[in-house]
């Protein structure tokens, strides 16, 4: 038996609350808790004062305003995966967040929690790096934005200062003529973490591809893009034979972790990052043609 | 701290610590042993409760956070239609052998049947990803599932 060591749980109703209590000393944020609480069992993190986010509606919200989607970092991955916005204007994220654990998770685990818990396989983010994101960042000192690429500083690691909270993810509403799909190889179908994950999204323009993003997870310390893939859709009719030499590229590009006792081979992971990706483009580009 | 909540359809208040986990609260406390103790890192499933009617693993749930929601436990779904159906299937199709994955496992597929009343297999599998039987090999408890949707509808 693993017992939560003896930590104090505070409970704002509002973010201004929330930030207060996050001034405390070894303060952590506790959203959903499917990262968190199994942390502090295996004594892995080192909060005293935690701070339940759970009363703090304010951030549980998705919304279109001004031509963006924001989404409150308390939004649970069952509400993504039900959100009509969501399913219709940015599927890779919704896809994505159904297949986060399984349904119990998915009702207690949030975006900003997975965002914040920051593996390098986290569902949800190369999502919303192909989405290109960014991350509302708030303290009792004020906000600050930034691109989610710059969130992610290495395995488990993020750029928030003591005291900060992760309040919104929200990105461009993406336009008529474009598409995203994600792609998840787990050990098994449900339930399961990411050995890699790959997230595409194109922009088309007549049959040109005028914007691609792709960006893969659990194959470097963080959730990155692949600028080099990236290059060879841009400008392009994109067909089976663009997609497949960008797929091969794969191959070469990723850096999955070398580590003999990590959870997949690097060899799998690089043959497992051509096919996701091929996968996931062929779905994304059938997707911009659909939404013409 | 106190915590006010509802259990079952009760209306109760405890007095927990901050770090006890609402699966320990409901099993030692509360003496609610359906719910049990398998991985306490929300993989196997066996402590699933409803929370606001929604599936989720007690184990990672902390007692302050079930401020002003309601819990569910098979207990309190004794009586409900679709509950009955799912234990007369589970019982009938031999779905229960050591009987430790049901309670998780008759909370994830009632939800699933009162949201879907026709699932189809693929739909099940996805309604109990999230509970591990190691003595079934899951086939029964899937026939099983789709045996009370179909009772359900007959009616």
């Amino acid at each position: 038996m693993n017992l939560i060591p003896d930590v104090e749980v505070h409970r704002p109703r509002s973010l201004e609350e929330a930030l207060k209590f996050m001034e405390l000393p070894d303060s952590k944020p506790i959203a959903g808790g499917t990262d968190l609480i199994i942390d502090l069992r295996e004594g892995a993190c080192e909060a005293r004062n935690l701070v339940d986010l759970t009363q703090v509606k304010e951030l549980d919200y998705i919304r279109e305003t001004d031509g963006r989607i924001r989404i409150g970092a308390m939004t649970h991955h069952s509400d993504l995966v039900a959100s009509d916005l969501i399913k219709s204007k940015a599927p890779v994220l919704s896809e994505a967040a159904d297949l986060v654990g399984s349904i119990q998770i998915r009702n207690l685990g949030t975006v900003g929690g997975n965002i914040c818990n920051a593996s390098p396989g986290a569902d949800t983010a190369t999502p919303l790096l192909v989405l290109g994101a960014e991350a509302t960042i708030s303290s009792a000192e004020g906000n600050r934005t930034i691109p989610l690429s710059e969130f992610f500083t290495g395995p488990k690691r993020t750029s928030l200062n003591p005291g900060e909270l992760l309040t919104e993810l929200s990105f461009p509403t993406p336009p008529a003529g474009s598409g995203g799909a994600f792609q998840k190889l787990g050990r098994r179908k449900g339930c399961t973490l990411s050995l890699l994950n790959i997230a595409a999204y194109v922009e088309l323009d007549g049959d040109t591809c005028s914007k691609a993003r792709v960006a893969v997870g659990a194959c470097a310390p963080t959730p990155v893009r692949i600028k080099d893939v990236e290059e060879m859709l841009k400008g392009k009719k994109i067909d089976d034979a663009v997609i497949g030499e960008a797929s091969s590229a794969c191959y070469g590009l990723v850096q999955p972790s070398q580590r003999a006792h990590s959870r997949a081979s690097e060899e799998y992971r690089r043959d497992m990052s051509c096919v996701l990706m091929r996968r996931a483009l062929t779905t994304a580009l059938e997707r911009a043609r659909r939404n013409k | 701290m106190k915590v006010s909540f509802q259990l079952n359809g009760q209306d109760i208040e405890v007095e927990a610590p901050g770090n006890r986990a609402l699966l320990d609260l409901l099993r030692d406390d509360l003496g609610v042993k359906s719910v049990k103790k398998g991985c306490e890192n929300g993989e196997c499933g066996a402590c699933t409760v409803l929370l606001d009617g929604a599936p989720v693993t007690s184990c990672l749930v902390l007692v302050p956070q079930v401020e002003g929601k309601t819990v569910t436990t098979v207990d309190g779904l004794e009586d409900d239609p679709f509950m009955v159906k799912l234990r007369q299937a589970f019982l009938e199709d031999g779905a229960i052998q050591c009987g430790f994955c049901t309670p998780g496992m008759l909370i994830s597929s009632y939800t699933l049947l009162r949201e879907n009343p026709d699932p189809t297999e693929d739909e099940i599998k996805i309604a109990i990803e999230g509970n591990i039987c190691r003595c079934t090999g899951f086939t029964k408890i899937i026939a099983a599932i789709g045996d009370a949707a179909e009772r359900m509808t007959d009616e």
